[in-house]
């Protein structure tokens, strides 16, 4: 039996009449790194607002841990920790007695726990400077260190990329993977699906504050869409002709100087390597990418909002 | 008590920034200001003299209002000169100097620096919510496992804990600055007290000292409270400044020119000089008297904290 630590039922937020949040459900697992998705206001701020109870719930409930955030906001409360849109903290202090004032207020937050967090979002060097010195990546670090303090097992991080270097990004993926393999579970907000993909076990799409959908991301070697991209020096139009003529079942389509076959299998691939070069084709690289994901993604929200990193990575 | 850290909290903060040690020093440094200049400046034959010196004051005082009479003057003005005269003639007769000046003299002398503190206290309660609202901060604080109405409390607390403990640094360092000027004695020092048309009466300056250390926590009191209140509603230190600070200085004046209005007593600046009540009731108003004021105070304290508690509880934190 799965547990959930986190179920949303039906809510819905409303201010002035405008529907921001319309009827959305979903349960997070135990343990798992859930995504909500969606361009720039499509109301994941909003939905976590109501979740940590920042805003009033116009119409349905959430549930943390069973207990209902309407009914006993203290208990429901104990177990979590978010940053809610940009880590705000005490510019005049310094980055110690930020975490400090939160440990000051938690349970069983001890001076060892104090500096293991520390530790672990790399921030020994200059936790004893003062906040107003930080850049937005060592804020958003100490963001993520505040929430995590008191070892909840509900963590909610609102956009966390935000301002970090590629570097505080892997690490980020890094560690939040290893409080969900030790039974946290995480739910972040992103609009970047790239970062999604790579980060979540499952990934809802909102779109206009209406759930559009949830994905699984599984293996995606597996995965039936997975495409290899062969870039070509010279007459695209004509190494498709190749290909074409000699699998007629093959997807191929081109694009700029590339073509792009649905296939996922190495042998495959291989093989359509060296028609192309027996054919006179200069094939000058190949990519496997996988796009399911992405392509969900713009099918369903028809290209709308700000997608600042449509590109999807590429698995080596 | 894991509520009490949310006290701490706060507590931390206020001291965390450096506008509050210059709130302390500044009354600090000029109460021995005034202590040092008085020392080098004052005429010490005033002291001997002050018999003569009286005389000659009273004589001057009652040919004024001989001539104030005449020219039908302003009634307040005839009623001052009629008491400052009576005043001057009981000291005489019974041997009470103006002058003579103990650490108690000057503690009730220094009594208006309240207003100083009552100004810097304004300052930090009118922060205290709407700088996190402002900063953002307001969310990481939120959403710990206490209700709003906690973490409102503890910002109250904390507020009045730090105006207190400053009224009381400020009392402690008045009196030591008094005593190591003009001495410590002087217990039973008394001064004189006209009210209108009454006898002349003698009363302990101590005595004026501790109603006036009293009142004054009443009057911080009230003064947090609506502090908190337009913060709280308008979420903005600002507004919140303004308004605290223009209840608290043109309050008087406004009484003043609407002084003859009977409701005038019913608003909050009416009630917020409560020193002045101290030696009997308001000159201009006859009804406002200690008590009066005090009742006044509570209630309006009493219903701004219910404003302000109920409106955060339910605000949407967009911050
Ligand atoms: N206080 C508010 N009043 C009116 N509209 C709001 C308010 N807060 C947010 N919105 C609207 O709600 C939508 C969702 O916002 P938000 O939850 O911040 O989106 P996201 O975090 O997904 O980018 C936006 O269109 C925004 O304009
Ligand atoms: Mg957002």
């Amino acid at each position: 039996m799965t547990t959930h630590t986190l179920e949303l039922k039906n809510l819905t937020k409303k201010i002035k009449s405008k529907t921001i949040v319309d009827d959305l459900s979903f349960s997070v697992r135990e343990g798992e790194i859930f995504g909500l998705l969606g361009p720039n206001g499509a109301g994941k701020t909003t939905t976590i607002r109501m979740i940590v109870g920042l805003i009033s719930i116009t119409d349905g409930d959430v549930f943390i841990n069973g207990t209902n955030v309407r009914e006993n906001y203290e208990k429901a409360m104990e177990q979590v920790g978010a940053i809610v849109e940009n880590p705000q903290l005490y510019d005049f202090m310094s980055g110690y007695k930020n975490l400090m004032q939160y440990a000051r207020i938690m349970p069983g937050v001890t001076k060892e726990r104090i500096d293991e967090v520390i530790k672990l979002v790399d921030l020994e060097y200059a936790i004893h400077d003062k906040v107003k010195t930080y850049s937005l990546g060592m804020r958003q670090r100490l963001g993520v260190a505040q929430a995590l303090l008191h070892k909840p097992n509900v963590l909610i991080l609102d956009e966390p990329t935000n301002g970090l270097d590629p570097q505080g990004i892997y690490d980020l993926r890094n560690y939040l993977r290893l409080l969900a393999n030790n039974g946290t579970s995480v739910i972040v907000s992103s609009h970047m699906l790239a970062e999604m993909q790579m980060m979540c076990d499952r990934v809802a799409i909102i779109q206009h504050g209406k759930l559009v959908r949830i994905d699984e991301i599984t293996n995606q070697e597996d995965e039936a869409d997975v495409k290899v991209h062969f870039q070509i020096e010279g007459d695209v139009h004509q190494a498709k002709k190749v290909l074409s003529d000699m699998n007629p079942e093959l997807d191929v389509s081109e694009s700029g100087n590339e073509l792009i076959v649905q296939v996922s299998d190495l042998k495959s691939i291989a093989e359509l390597n060296k028609q192309l070069v027996l054919a006179g084709v200069l094939v000058v690289g190949i990519q496997r990418k996988t796009k399911t994901l992405e392509e969900r993604f713009l099918e369903m929200t028809k290209k709308g909002g700000d997608l600042n990193e449509v590109a999807v990575p590429v698995n080596e | 008590m894991k509520w009490l850290s949310l006290l701490t909290n706060e507590w931390i903060k206020i001291f965390s920034r450096v506008r509050t040690w210059i709130f302390i020093a500044l009354p600090i440094l000029i109460i021995i200001g005034v202590a040092v200049y008085d020392k080098v400046a004052t005429d010490a034959d005033v002291n001997e003299n002050w018999k003569q010196e009286l005389i000659q004051t009273t004589e001057d005082d009652k040919k004024a209002l001989a001539e104030a009479k005449k020219n039908e003057d302003d009634a307040f003005y005839i009623e001052m000169l009629e008491s400052n005269i009576k005043q001057n003639e009981y000291a005489i007769e019974n041997d009470i100097s103006p002058y003579e000046k103990t650490t108690w003299k000057f503690m009730k002398e220094m009594a208006p620096i309240s207003s100083l503190i009552g100004l810097f206290v304004i300052v930090v309660a009118s922060d205290i919510v709407s700088s996190e609202f402002s900063k953002g901060t307001i969310k990481m604080l939120l959403i710990r496992p206490y209700s709003r109405w906690k973490i409102l409390l503890s910002k109250f607390l904390a507020t009045l804990g730090f105006a207190f403990v400053m009224w009381l640094v400020v009392i402690a360092t008045t009196w030591l600055v008094g005593g190591l000027a003009y001495g410590f004695g002087g217990i039973d020092q008394t001064y004189l007290v006209v009210n209108g048309t009454e006898e002349v009466r003698e009363r302990t300056v101590v005595e004026y000292v501790f109603a006036n250390i009293g009142v004054e926590f009443i009057e911080l009191t009230a003064l947090v409270a609506l502090s908190f209140m337009i913060s709280t509603l308008f979420m903005s230190n600002s507004v919140a400044i303004g308004v605290a600070m223009f209840t608290m200085f043109a309050g008087n004046t406004i009484v003043m020119l609407l002084a003859t209005k009977d409701w005038i007593i019913y608003t909050l600046f009416a009630n917020m000089d409560l020193s002045t009540l101290i030696d009997g009731q308001n000159q201009l108003i006859k009804d406002l008297t200690l008590p009066f004021s005090i009742s006044m105070l509570a209630i309006y304290t009493a219903v701004m904290l219910a404003i302000t508690f109920t409106v955060f509880q339910k605000r949407d934190v967009k911050a």
